[in-house]
């Protein structure tokens, strides 16, 4: 990933990271539709305080309070996601496009892992960000990130492996 | 300590699915035009008083006030200038020869009147009213209006006006069918 701070203005840097936005603001919202609608209040929000662009743990955690707001303020949606987020029930599948139907697999068993441990492959893998800047963003310690993220990859191995 | 090289390359195969175009238009209104070039990172840190709108600020001020005194110069000098001239000939007493017929000359002072206009600019609907002892309701209209008069000088061309807003209010017999 490119240091998303030498770019020139917000065009540039939100189609950078809008993407890998809406993917980690899909943990929370079921469509894309209002993954959209968080992670544009996230990103205005955050470029309107004129917060330094480099502090990403900072913007991820916009976007994760705002998609919590957005759950708070609609109940229904708040009990969809608290079914959707049950560790005995399939999380929702992370949208990713892919180049050939076996990563479909892939796909599939990074949307079964458990909500905490999905959050944090996300942001490490397809985010970028330290281990440090993940705790930051998810107030938690870095050392329940890795172990979270060791987890997700043992998971995902173990799904993966022919029955 | 990574255990997964092969899982991480795997998944990093996977790319996140695109956002709606209409999704950049949204932000990039919600963001604002005057923001839209602007990044943060390279904005300087703001001053405590924005300078420049407070220099244009003051430069309108003074633009204004230096309007204002030039204006009032101005009516100062047409307030003489009617001053001047407002011994007007219907104030003026006709000399005793004049009332005569004798050497009645149209004096150069004299001023005769040259026209009048009244602009209604606004006219207001009261609603109706009984008048005292008449059972014949009336619509009772207050109309707003600017009235003009004007005098002229047929001796010097010179020539007079004075505005001034009005109130009517009018009652309207309101005939039943």
């Amino acid at each position: 990933m490119d240091n998303i701070a030498s770019h020139e203005d917000w065009k540039s840097c939100f189609s950078e990271v809008a993407p890998r936005l809406l993917l980690f603001a899909r943990q929370w919202v079921q469509s894309a539709a209002d993954a959209e609608d968080v992670v544009q209040e996230a990103f205005v929000k955050f470029w309107r305080r004129n917060h330094n662009i480099e502090n990403r743990a900072l913007l991820y955690a916009a976007v994760r309070s705002i998609a919590l707001d957005f759950i708070r303020r609609d109940k229904r949606r708040a009990r969809r996601e608290a079914t959707v987020f049950a560790e005995t029930e399939p999380a929702m599948e992370p949208q990713f496009e892919w180049d050939d139907e076996t990563q479909s697999a892939l796909a599939a068993a990074v949307g079964s892992l458990p909500h905490d441990q999905r959050e944090v492959l996300i942001l490490k893998i397809w985010n970028e960000l330290t281990f440090n800047e993940i705790a930051s963003a998810l107030e938690i310690s870095q050392n329940t990130a890795a172990s979270r993220y060791r987890y997700a990859l043992a998971n995902l191995k173990k799904s993966l492996q022919p029955q | 300590m990574n255990d997964f090289p092969e899982l991480e390359n795997e998944l990093k195969k996977l790319r996140p699915a695109q956002p709606s175009p209409i999704l950049f238009e949204r932000v990039e209104e919600a963001l604002g035009v005057c923001r839209a070039g602007a990044s943060p990172a390279r904005q300087p840190k703001r001053l405590p008083y924005n300078w420049l709108s407070l220099s244009l600020g003051l430069a309108a001020a003074a633009v204004l006030v230096l309007f204002a005194a030039i204006n009032l110069e101005r009516r100062q000098e047409q307030g003489e200038k009617i001053a001047q001239n407002s011994p007007a000939p219907e104030t003026k007493p006709v000399s005793p020869a004049r009332r005569d017929g004798i050497g009645g000359s149209t004096s150069s002072n004299r001023f005769v009147p040259a026209g009048a206009t009244q602009v209604v600019y606004n006219t207001r609907d009261e609603g109706l009213q009984f008048a005292r002892g008449s059972e014949q309701p009336l619509r009772r209209l207050r109309y707003q209006t600017h009235q003009t008069w004007q005098w002229r000088n047929p001796t010097t061309g010179a020539s007079l006006r004075v505005s001034y807003p009005s109130e009517e209010v009018v009652l309207i017999p309101v005939s039943g069918q």
